[in-house]
């Protein structure tokens, strides 16, 4: 559960918030000289958010629909209200990845669940980028806050992206935020899922509802409380505190660029640090 | 009679004090050194980021344990001096006595970004010098060592050793390893002009993206490395500091001249 006390740290003034992220999202597009943002859309929360944030932001957007034989259909039902929603009609393109994924599959010899589903994502990852190039646009990525903190994604697949809008947003905020955009109360309270393979749920394969994920996040990360009195203030179980944050302490790598090993005088990354905008 | 002293080389594990704890205690346990000393922050590792805040009581817990040891031990902490000050700390365990000295100068270039965690001593209230075995010694903690003051003061103070915990990543390889010439060449300036014994101990293999190069050293006053840890890889050397050594210098230099004009001049620069 979510103590009140972290609700009303994490009820944002969303309408601030959009003005905000709207900004951003233009703001990066120009100055990375792009003329325009890709996204994916599942039909999710995260991505129905992201893609109304964007449709703000610019009106030159394109939105990919990438189904696979695990996608609920709701979700694919949801996406197009998205579509719908944003005045989309004409800016998205449906591409079912059944077949590419079969490719991958038998080039690997594999039928494990996690590894296809790893591969759906980086094949999305590969559409976004070949269509982003081919129409000069950015691939905005979908990722919130608790998702990137637990490491709930796959390194280069959906973590392969340019930048996160929501990426500071626990998905709680997300779902706030959602509302306040008019995402619809179904998608809103649609338990997430990547759906990498069927039946899967975030909260079922991790143990635990968003709510009290976050709170834990919340409380262990940024006011640095110990874990008995998280524990207490959750009214969870001290082994699944800690164990969401082992999965934080366990996924760094995800978060970090590949390590490079020293040897010069200036290191990439180390001692060479340059911001994003240069020359 | 002299002074044994065990420099011991260790690969510390970034954030685990337990288990570094356990290595110091095998060290410790096995040495037949005097004064066992440790590299910086060898009880948390070096390369922490925001872990500094997640390791920092653990470590002067395992001071406390360590100041169980029947010996003179020289370990790297995180010490908090007051609620959420953080300090760059050598704990000094003589006796089942501990004290501890504060880094002065923090590195905050390149790639080291100690500020942005630690608050430097204050050499008012933070030089000090020990006494083991007849041996009067300062301590100073790496980047210390490439500034002129923190050893002179302890010098002029009465030590005729300085220990260097340090944690120097390697960097500029080319033919030579620039670093390493780099150390060699603080390290007998400062036991030429003061007449004292240097002992530079330092990390060893890799945290983070970094690489600590090992290579502690002990050279004497005369300007000689008398003793040297591998490169690369873990490694304990011991040596015997006496002060004959010391007064050999000393006999023959113009170390007993000080001219604190020049400190006046400098006040008012």
């Amino acid at each position: 559960m979510m103590p009140e006390y972290v609700r009303q740290k994490l009820t944002l003034d969303f309408a601030e918030v959009t003005r905000y992220l709207t900004k951003r999202i233009k703001e990066y597009i120009e100055e990375s000289g792009k003329d325009g943002g890709i996204m994916g859309l599942s039909g999710g929360i995260d991505s129905s958010v992201t893609a109304m944030l964007l449709s703000r932001a610019t009106k030159y957007f394109h939105i990919l629909l990438m189904p696979s034989s695990s996608t609920p259909k709701k979700d694919l039902e949801d996406a197009m209200k998205i579509i719908k929603l944003i005045n989309a009609e004409d800016k998205y393109t449906l591409i079912n990845i059944d077949n590419i994924t079969q490719e991958f599959s038998d080039a690997v010899k594999t039928t494990d669940k996690i590894i296809i589903g790893n591969i759906k994502a980086r094949i999305r990852m590969i559409l976004l980028y070949a269509f982003a190039q081919k129409m000069n646009y950015l691939v905005v990525g979908t990722g919130d806050k608790s998702e990137i903190m637990l490491g709930y994604f796959t390194k280069y697949g959906d973590g392969g992206v340019d930048i996160l809008p929501i990426g500071d947003l626990y998905k709680t905020q997300v779902r706030m935020l959602g509302k306040y955009l008019g995402v619809p109360e179904d998608i809103v309270s649609k338990p997430p899922s990547p759906a990498l393979w069927e039946g899967q749920t975030a909260e079922g394969e991790i143990g635990l509802d968003y709510e009290t994920i976050d709170s834990i996040l919340y409380l262990k990360f940024e006011e640095m409380r110990d874990v008995e009195e998280i524990s207490e203030m959750t009214k969870t179980d001290i082994a699944k505190v800690q164990k969401i944050i082992r999965m934080v302490k366990t996924s760094q790598h995800k978060r970090l660029p590949p390590e490079i090993f020293r040897l010069s005088g200036r290191a990439v990354n180390s001692d060479w640090r340059y911001p994003r905008q240069w020359g | 009679m002299g002074l044994k002293v065990e420099l011991a080389q260790i690969r510390p594990k970034l954030g685990d004090v337990k288990l570094n704890l356990e290595k110091h205690l095998e060290i410790i346990k096995s040495s037949t050194a005097d004064c066992v000393i440790f590299p910086e922050l060898s009880l948390t590792g070096y390369v922490l980021r925001d872990l500094v805040y997640e390791t920092y009581k653990e470590s002067e817990k395992a001071v406390e344990r360590l100041a169980e040891e029947n010996k003179c031990i020289i370990v790297g902490l995180i010490k908090e001096i007051r609620p959420g000050i953080l300090r760059n700390s050598a704990a000094i365990i003589i006796d089942h006595k501990v004290d501890y000295i504060y880094k002065f100068y923090l590195p905050t270039y390149g790639l080291f970004e100690e500020r942005r965690y630690f608050q430097a001593g204050d050499p008012k209230k933070d030089l000090k010098v020990f006494e083991y075995k007849g041996i009067k010694f300062g301590v100073v903690i790496c980047e210390d060592a490439w500034h002129y003051e923190p050893i002179q003061a302890l010098v002029l103070m009465g030590a005729d050793t300085i220990f260097i915990p340090s944690a120097s990543p390697m960097r500029r390889l080319s033919a030579k390893l620039w670093i390493q010439d780099s150390w060699e060449a603080l390290l007998k300036a400062h036991s030429l002009i003061n007449g004292i014994w240097t002992a530079f101990v330092n990390n060893v293999g890799s945290q983070e993206e970094e690489f600590f190069w090992g290579g502690s050293m002990i050279v004497s006053p005369s300007g000689e490395i008398v003793s040297r840890a591998k490169l690369f890889e873990e490694d304990n050397i011991i040596a015997e500091i006496n002060l004959d050594e010391v007064r050999k210098n000393r006999f023959f230099s113009s170390f007993r001249d000080v001219n604190k004009d020049f400190y006046d001049v400098l006040r008012n620069l």
